[in-house]
């Protein structure tokens, strides 16, 4: 008792603290405030600890205690406790189910974007006060926390209008904000913050003990709450205590201890930076949600796991499926690096803990959420055990190349070093590229620079310790957000960085040291966006989702069939079209589960679902689309011509290509070289025009260099044009083409579009440089180019249909001796099997077709489809039953012994290929 | 929060008739510091608060030099006013400037704005343009014209503020709640719409002939004040004169695209 009587004299002081500063912006002060919060945090966490060895061991049975004790599963419980020792209040985490967890397993039933004000009512009606239902109000177009009221207030019920910003949830009038609708939700089940009283769970979703008793609830929808499912407790506890002791979660201790803070307004740090004084504030609530509740009920066993055997047996129904994890797993299970992964991802709680942790090493198994490889690099580098993670390991090599992927866009920038000397030694050199990076990367928002103050959750990429997802956090996803990094790393656009962050960001190690204390409350955040990136992309591997199925038929159909474009503008237009379409299938579908609503605030949709699309179809179709691109060009002469007036260019003077300004010299023209080839790794269009927008402006910084003098497009397209040439780069045509097209045509009309269309500009000066006679020729090209791009936009704009693209049929084929291949045809919804057995003889060269007939195996049987019927619509069919089906079809020998095929190898051919 | 409307504008005009001057004189007056700038001048950003929403002016230069001339269509594609330079100094360029008038009319966007500047009017003493002809041509193109100064900064807001209005009035646009009274026909008594338009008089008199304000409910007829407005008559001291004009209709109101006119 004395212990939490302390923490929340320690918590008050922490609020007058965090309430100060929402005036302070003094880079001191605030330095002193995240040393305060951190250290403040970290005694907490000791005592969390403490109060949960007491409870456990039953030495100290207080009030508080009691009342949120309970009655079912402790005594499992605490069996686990003795076999898995704890290292810190997060690693902690029991296989009891959070707020968060249920909230999430539960969303279609109190989630309910469609339902009018007056179903909601009616809902409502039949509910015990401070019950709730999260619906988009028509009236208000945002989304509202309808709640139900006790009859004193009034009113049966009330509505909360949800207010989104960038890149948060928050309620109106309140100043807490969260990274998305569940964390919100979950915070007003313990803190009623500006609610009449807190809101409370369903009995029978706050009494469910398992994942699958929540999914079986979940399938109810809104049906629930008229189902004998959704029966009351006995006693309908008041609404002023809805958490009480006989229902959910061990809640109500949380209420204890966080009373004392749920007033606070805390803000993160970019917040103070930017100093505006009526924004929402962000609250670190993650860390008080999930650590009280779960410490509190004992059990150790994690919920989400890093294990597959423990996530497939004990969630037989949730989304999504898992991919089999890769062989990156093997790096995470070693117990050395599970021990730096948690000292890494909790740095503030290893004084507490070192002894325990150390000794403990060898009996814990647990697999710990891994933080980032090259925080972990870096962290080891820092202590000086650099060496364990050289040993060779399946995955190093990939993960050297994703490095290197990566590592050039960093040495690109100014003043930073050339990729090939960073590439020496990748492990090596990154820790020490991010300490030795100029201020200008202070904005790279990075975790090794420490710098929180980009609290719009884009900048935490130091995600892993995120249990909160439970279901989401596996095995593969580490590789996953390595990869991610490479590429999807989000880079600040080349002038803000460099404005805003270099005033305040530039920190010294003494402060970094201190900020590192922060990083594992920070690193609870995982930014929602990633999230959803990830989760999308997932999806889109998961052959039995509807839009897996879409996109790698889509995926596999290109790379098979080199010949069904006819341009290259043709393909990219039909990729980018495809991207909008399945953009638009996604924003409508119920695959996402949860919904995209709940996760991402509504202006950020379209820009999420974008980047998603990126990383599910352009990734995989980047070497075949850049190696058709290269051969359309080869083939219509292009690709020579620029080659030879390239040579041509670069031996005039720049007076004679119409430059009146200062040129790059040698060593500038390097650098834009090196940003250059960075581009060509890059496969999203938007990281592509980013770094051509450095490449600008790195062009625009010579020009000027130091005149003050602004220069318009009369002096900058001829430089740019200088600049080309001079870099003597053949490639730089297929790239401008590829960011051209498969950009977002809404992107088009900002800065990249125009620095794009620049770049065009320039290259086909170039290419046309037979001096002047050459200007029709080109007029009338271009206007050609022009039209294409109009037509794209409209046709964008007026189809929002999947249709075209659903017309992929992937059929396997299969031979008695020489097993089975696949390949994706182009088959139309009204094409019959006959059509589709014909088409199917031509491409797999069947000498008798007349031997041969479509058959399609589902549930481990064979049928054999009539001449008359539509393959497209029984693959529409199976894809619309409610139970995911595996099925293929196959083109096999009608009078074959059924036994005679090994189908199993089929099956797994088919599934790879 | 308001919402932003995006506005593509493109430059076109001769090599050194200020047309980067013009731009850095709009979006560097009045800076605000909140606002991202851009990597160079060649592209530039300007939001300007209007009415209930906030237009973002995105100003595309184009190069002036003859070479770069076949690369312009490319840089006015899609955008919804154009902004041609010509220096009153310099009567070659205000050859050029009939130029672009021309080409943008055949092969610009449909219903693009357009505005004629005439630069450096500090310069009046050496003018080579008189004001008259300018305005004249301008007069049979239907487009705004205005005498600029970028060194004094001189009608320079006014450039752009006079093309906002004129290019939402080419637009498709609504006013006013969606969803006029309930869904139900029993609820005779509607919301009144008002759309509100700063406008420069003399444009809106030649819009007038071919623009239709349509209503959705037939029942409602025509806005009334709609009607008052399209019988009067303007007179030609008025043109140029800023005006607000305001339009109340009982429902919502539509305005319809400007159909060409025969």
């Amino acid at each position: 008792m004395e212990s939490q009587a302390c923490s929340r004299a320690s918590l008050e002081e922490l609020s007058s603290w965090t309430m100060g500063t929402c005036s302070l912006d003094k880079q001191g002060s605030f330095f002193k405030l995240i040393d305060t919060i951190a250290s403040e945090i970290g005694e907490l966490k000791q005592e969390m600890v403490q109060t949960d060895v007491s409870l456990e061991n039953g030495l100290e049975p207080t009030e508080a205690h009691s009342m949120v004790r309970h009655k079912d599963d402790d005594c499992s419980k605490e069996k686990d406790v003795k076999t898995c020792p704890r290292d810190s209040g997060y690693d902690s985490l029991s296989s009891r189910l959070s707020i968060l967890d249920r909230l999430l397993h539960t969303h279609p039933i109190w989630l309910q974007l469609s339902l009018s004000e007056e179903e909601a009512a009616e809902v409502l009606q039949s509910q015990p006060p401070g019950i709730f239902l999260v619906r988009k109000s028509s009236k208000m177009q945002k989304k509202v926390l309808s709640l139900r009221l006790s009859c004193e207030f009034g009113a049966p019920l009330k509505e909360f209008a949800i207010k989104e910003s960038t890149y948060t949830f928050s309620l109106e009038g309140s100043g807490i904000s969260f990274a998305d609708l569940f964390r919100l939700i979950a915070f007003y089940c313990i803190s009623r913050d500006v609610l009449p009283f807190t809101l409370k769970l369903p009995y029978a979703i706050s009494t469910a003990k398992t994942e699958a008793q929540l999914e079986e609830l979940a399938q109810l929808g809104l049906n629930f709450w008229s189902s004998p499912a959704d029966n009351k407790p006995p006693n309908p506890p008041p609404p002023h205590r809805p958490l009480s002791s006989d229902c959910v979660c061990p809640a109500s201790r949380q209420l204890c201890l966080i009373n004392g803070v749920h007033s606070i307004k805390t803000r993160t740090p970019s917040e103070l930076e930017c100093s505006q004084t009526n924004g929402a504030l962000c609250f670190i609530n993650p860390l008080f949600l999930k650590v009280h509740s779960q410490d509190l009920s004992g059990g150790l066993k994690r919920p989400c796991t890093r294990t597959p055997n423990a996530n497939g047996t004990e969630r037989p129904r949730s989304p999504p499926p898992r991919p089999p994890p890769p062989a990156i797993n093997s790096l995470h299970t070693s117990p050395q690096l599970s021990r730096t992964e948690t000292r890494a991802s909790m740095p503030e709680t290893v004084n507490h803990n070192k002894h325990e942790n150390v000794a403990l090493l060898g009996i814990k198994p647990t697999p710990i959420p891994p933080p980032r490889l090259k925080k972990q690099a870096s962290f080891l580098q820092a202590e000086g055990g650099a060496k364990t993670l050289t040993s060779s390991r399946p995955c190093r090599d990939q993960e050297c190349q994703l490095e290197q992927e990566q590592e050039p866009s960093t040495a690109g920038s100014p003043g930073g070093a050339p990729p090939a000397e960073a590439r020496g030694d990748c492990t090596r050199a990154q820790p020490a590229c991010s300490e030795s990076r100029p201020p200008w990367h202070g904005g790279r928002q990075r975790l090794s620079d420490m710098s929180i103050s980009t609290s719009s959750s884009d900048s935490l990429e130091f995600d892993r310790s995120m249990p909160l997802f439970g279901y989401e956090v596996d095995t593969n996803s580490s590789l996953e957000d390595y990869e991610e990094e490479s590429d999807q790393e989000t880079m600040p656009p080349p002038i803000k960085s460099k404005k805003k962050r270099n005033s305040s960001f530039v920190l010294p190690k003494l402060v970094k040291s201190q900020l590192r204390k922060m990083s594992g409350v920070f690193s609870s955040f995982m930014t929602p966006e990633k999230r959803m990136v990830r989760r999308i992309s997932e999806l889109s591997r998961d052959k039995c989702t509807y839009f897996g199925c879409l996109v790698q038929d889509y995926v596999s159909f290109l790379q098979e069939n080199k010949e069904c474009h006819v341009s290259s503008t043709d393909m990219l237009q039909t990729i980018r079209q495809f991207m909008t379409q399945v953009k638009n299938y996604l924003s409508q579908s119920s695959e996402l589960d949860p919904p995209i609503e709940s996760l991402i605030p509504e202006d950020q949709i379209d820009v999420v679902l974008e980047k998603a699309m990126h990383k599910c179809i352009l990734k995989p179709l980047k070497g075949h689309v850049e190696a058709m691109l290269k051969d359309f060009h080869m083939a219509d002469g292009s690709w020579k011509q620029l080659k030879e007036n390239l040579q041509l260019v670069r031996q005039r003077n720049p007076q004679e290509l119409g430059v009146f300004a200062p040129t790059p010299d040698l060593v500038d023209v390097e650098k834009i070289k090196v940003k250059f080839m960075t581009m060509q790794k890059m496969y999203s269009p938007e990281k592509k025009v980013m770094l051509l927008l450095r490449v600008c402006k790195l062009i625009y910084t010579v020009m000027e260099s130091n005149s003050g003098r602004m220069y318009g497009a009369d002096d900058f397209l001829p430089v740019l044009t200088y600049v080309i040439a001079q870099c003597d780069m053949l490639e730089l045509d297929t790239e401008i083409e590829y960011m051209m097209e498969l950009l977002d045509p809404s992107q088009l009309h900002g800065e990249g579009g125009y620095y794009l269309t620049s770049a065009y500009g320039a290259l086909s000066l170039i290419k046309n440089f037979q001096e002047e006679q050459a200007a029709r020729l080109l007029s009338s090209e271009t206007r050609d180019t022009l039209r294409q791009w109009h037509k794209r936009r409209t046709t964008n704009r007026t189809i929002p249909s999947v249709d075209d693209f659903q017309n992929y049929l992937r059929v396997a084929f299969q031979e008695v001796n020489s097993g089975c291949t696949g390949k994706t045809l182009f088959v139309r919804p009204y094409v019959t099997t006959e059509d589709v057995c014909q088409l199917c003889a031509e491409k797999f060269k069947v000498g008798d077709p007349e031997e041969y007939s479509l058959f399609l195996f589902v549930d481990e049987t064979w049928q054999q489809l009539a001449e008359d019927t539509y393959p497209q619509k029984i693959k529409a069919e199976l894809h619309s039953r409610p139970q995911p089906h595996i099925f293929h079809f196959v083109y096999k020998r009608i009078k074959n012994d059924p036994y005679g095929i090994i189908f199993q190898n089929g099956e797994e051919d088919l599934t790879n290929s | 929060m308001m919402a932003i409307r995006e506005l593509k504008v493109c430059l076109l005009g001769d090599t050194g008739v200020g047309k980067s001057s013009i731009v850095c004189r709009f979006v560097q007056d009045h800076f605000d510091h909140n606002i991202s700038p851009t990597i160079g001048a060649s592209f530039m950003t300007k939001t300007v608060p209007c009415g209930n929403e906030l237009h973002k002016f995105l100003i595309w230069d184009t190069a002036g030099q003859e070479r770069f001339h076949s690369l312009a269509p490319m840089y006015y594609r899609g955008s919804a006013a154009a902004v041609i330079v010509y220096d009153i100094t310099k009567q070659d360029s205000f050859h050029t400037l009939k130029k672009w008038v021309k080409e943008l009319k055949e092969h610009g966007p449909e219903n693009i704005v357009m505005a004629i500047a005439g630069n450096k009017c500090d310069l009046s003493d050496i003018r080579e343009v008189p004001l008259k002809d300018a305005k004249e041509y301008a007069e049979s193109i239907g487009a705004i014209v205005v005498e600029t100064s970028a060194k004094n900064a001189i009608n320079i807001e006014e450039l752009f503020q006079g093309i906002t209005p004129c290019v939402f009035w080419s637009s498709p646009l609504h006013s006013g709640p969606q969803k006029a009274g309930s869904a139900d026909g029993s609820a005779r008594r509607r919301k009144r719409s008002t759309l509100s338009l700063k406008c420069n008089l003399r444009f809106l008199h030649e819009l007038g002939d071919f623009l239709r304000f349509m209503s959705p409910d037939p029942t409602l007829g025509p806005p009334r004040k709609w009607k008052q407005w399209s019988n009067q008559t303007w007179e030609a001291k008025h043109a140029n004169q800023p005006a607000v004009l305001l339009i109340e209709a009982h429902g919502p109101l539509y305005l319809k695209k400007p159909e060409p006119p025969p």
